[in-house]
């Protein structure tokens, strides 16, 4: 009954922020291009933008899934550090073939992101506090595998794979583009990715269409969780070395990216694109940095003026919708 | 007073502040608190004789616990809206670079260089109360972004005018903020107790707080603007302004707090605070405000900080390393929040049987 409805009124909104945010990426591309004189589109510029895009991209999707049932997830960022250091725990110190490390490195994602989806539906406590409460003690138990020690030379072949191209695009941005694919594919087409929406949108007129709005959140978590386990896998296979410290810079990002790809907090409504090309235009506003030479700290400043700009845009054009 | 508010004078003045009279007294959080609190005492103590010790333990542990009962009233400020405030690290941040700044520049007396600080807090604060009010964006998202423009205008500001990351100037008075406790003053033979001099502010702005959500009409209308924008709003409350001062005063209890850590550590550093942002929910949380607004509980707030700076020093004696640390408190929030849970619903059950 829901779906239908949803489906009606979010693509127009979508799409304009889809529009307007692809129109910023192709104009900041340019600008970046000019005036650094073709630098930008040299293939080792844009295989290390793409490369280094891949994390951002799946954390910022890892916290759409959440804000899709009106819930947060503030642990994403140090799960994806547990994650990463737990696999390749499991490589050096147990000996395990990359092929055990990975999917047990998802498992501890699903597993970790199950645990909050459940701590929220059984005690009924806010999410933001049970997973904040996680986060402390998952970024205790990333330090505790192994303190603030660093793993190196875990396997070789799976950082090569890592850091290999395919006609000039990085692996593991290729698979991000697939992650998203999934992602947008399972909101868009799967039964229980629209009861998902329908019960972040509406939970009264999701439990009155037999929709159980508990299977959502919980369901929406262990995704969450899952998400931040292939992240953590991404980092694991761009870098050769990881280490404890691995998701501290990761939170924020995490929020930026849907917020200002169009997903709004509360609930109902998800944009894969959107939030994939925040991702993009955050990535760029580093790269500006890197070729201008700008204090890094710049980054930040202007990062948390595109989130409120963007959050500001939306406001006033539903304004408008609505009058 | 009461003609403006007819809702005010009908209801008790405890009802907003304290648990519904309808619950039993085990069902108010403040209790299970000091229960816990004094059952960790005595467990760290018979472990750890040390743990009583004065100079060692005592003073430092009032200094933390004045710094993040602060920190914990800057959240409960905005939670009073059923708001949050996720800039209050970097508020603080920013307001102690103010005084380091005055201190560093013009070397101002050390209470000028508060009041500086208090004043910028405020005035971020309200910034973005405006921010919030003016556009309706969600207060998590406002002060989300604030936070990131902070973060990076914060070391920009101590690049620019500090050489680096800190100002090292230290105004007269500094030293003994940090180091003396009331013990180090004596009128004759009679010495103060050991409280570290920093402890009374924290209690000047606990019992400001207090007085002014208990008391004050600002106060009591930022509750009910909580409780029911709509309602608060159909009895003619200002509702923007009262938004406004709500995280005007969330910003000022940052200044104070951001201050207070700077005489505490004895410098101004770029990345002061930064470890505000857990204990400013930890503490009001534990204490039994509620995130959905309308009721806080400043005493409660105080008692949350006091258990997670207990727990701390505690663990700390025991050489738990940090990690075990955050398992521990992320825990103890987890089982105190379910036990919150539990004992509501069998209060509850049990007031509806009597």
């Amino acid at each position: 009954m829901s779906a239908p409805t949803i489906s009606r009124t979010t693509p127009r909104v979508r799409v304009t922020t889809e529009l307007v945010l692809a129109v910023l990426a192709g104009l900041a591309i340019v600008v970046l291009t000019i005036t650094t004189n073709g630098n930008l589109l040299q293939p080792g510029t844009i295989r290390a933008v793409l490369q280094f895009l891949a994390v951002p991209m799946v954390i910022g999707l890892s916290q759409m899934v959440v804000l899709a049932v009106g819930q947060m997830n503030l642990s994403v960022g140090v799960l994806t550090g547990l994650t990463a250091v737990v696999a390749a725990s499991l490589m050096v110190d147990q000996g395990l073939s990359p092929w055990l490390a990975v999917p047990a490195a998802l498992l501890v994602g699903g597993l970790a992101g199950l645990a909050n989806g459940l701590l929220v539906v059984l005690t009924r406590i806010n999410g933001f506090i049970v997973t904040l409460a996680t986060m402390t003690i998952i970024s205790g138990l990333r330090y505790g595998v192994n303190g603030t020690g660093t793993y190196q030379n875990y396997s070789p072949g799976l950082v090569d794979f890592g850091q290999s191209s395919l006609l000039g695009i990085p692996v593991v941005f290729l698979l991000a583009v697939l992650v998203a694919l999934v992602v947008a594919w399972f909101f868009r087409r799967s039964v229980v990715g629209r009861n998902m929406l329908a019960s972040g949108g509406n939970p009264i007129a999701a439990m009155l269409s037999g929709i159980s709005n508990d299977r959502s959140v919980v369901l929406a978590h262990t995704l969450s969780g899952l998400l931040a386990g292939v992240a953590g896998v991404m980092v694991l296979m761009m870098s050769g070395s990881v280490n404890a410290s691995i998701g501290d810079d990761l939170l924020l990002p995490s929020f930026a990216a849907p917020i200002i790809g169009g997903v709004a907090l509360v609930g109902g409504v998800v944009s894969v694109l959107g939030t994939s090309l925040a991702a993009l235009i955050v990535r760029l506003v580093d790269v500006a940095q890197a070729q201008y030479n700008i204090n890094p700290r710049w980054v930040d400043l202007v990062v948390g003026g595109v989130v409120l700009g963007a959050v500001l845009l939306s406001q006033s054009r539903d304004r408008k919708d609505d009058a | 007073m009461t003609d403006l508010m007819p809702q005010a004078a009908a209801a008790p003045p405890e009802a907003e502040l304290a648990r519904p009279a309808s619950l039993p007294w085990w069902a108010n959080p403040r209790v299970g608190l000091v229960a816990v609190i004094a059952g960790l005492v005595v467990l760290f103590s018979s472990l750890r004789p040390s743990f009583l010790n004065v100079d060692l333990t005592l003073v430092p542990m009032q200094a933390d616990i004045a710094v993040f009962a602060v920190v914990g009233l800057a959240q409960l400020a905005v939670l009073s809206l059923g708001h949050m405030n996720l800039a209050v690290p970097r508020m603080a941040a920013l307001s102690a670079f103010a005084a380091g700044f005055v201190y560093d520049r013009m070397g101002v007396p050390l209470l000028v260089g508060l009041l500086v600080a208090l004043l910028v807090g405020a005035l971020i604060g309200a910034v973005s109360g405006l921010i919030i009010t003016s556009t309706g964006v969600n207060s998590f998202v406002v002060t989300l972004a604030l936070d990131f423009g902070l973060l990076g205008l914060v070391s920009l500001l101590y690049a620019w005018f500090a050489n680096g990351v800190a100002f090292s100037v230290r105004p007269a008075g500094m030293d003994s903020l940090r180091f003396d406790t009331m013990s180090d003053y004596c009128a004759g033979n009679v010495c103060g107790p050991p409280i570290p001099l920093v402890v009374p502010f924290a209690l000047v702005a606990i019992v400001a707080v207090g007085l002014f959500f208990r008391r004050s009409r600002v106060g009591r209308e930022i509750l009910m603007t909580g409780s029911s924008i709509r309602a608060a709003r159909l009895s003619g409350i200002p509702v923007a302004r009262r938004i406004v001062q709500a995280h005007g005063l969330s910003g000022l209890l940052c200044g104070l707090a951001g201050w207070l850590l700077a005489m505490n550590n004895g410098a101004f550093s770029a990345t002061l605070g930064e470890q505000f942002l857990l204990p400013s929910f930890l503490a009001p949380v534990l204490g039994g405000t509620l995130l959905a607004g309308g009721a806080v509980s400043v005493l409660g707030t105080v008692l949350g900080a006091t258990l997670t700076t207990v727990i701390q020093k505690g663990l700390n004696l025991l050489q738990f390393e940090l990690d075990q640390l955050n398992i521990l408190i992320g825990s103890v929030l987890l089982v105190a929040l379910s036990l919150d849970r539990v004992r509501h619903v069998l209060a509850e059950k049990r007031g509806t049987r009597a």
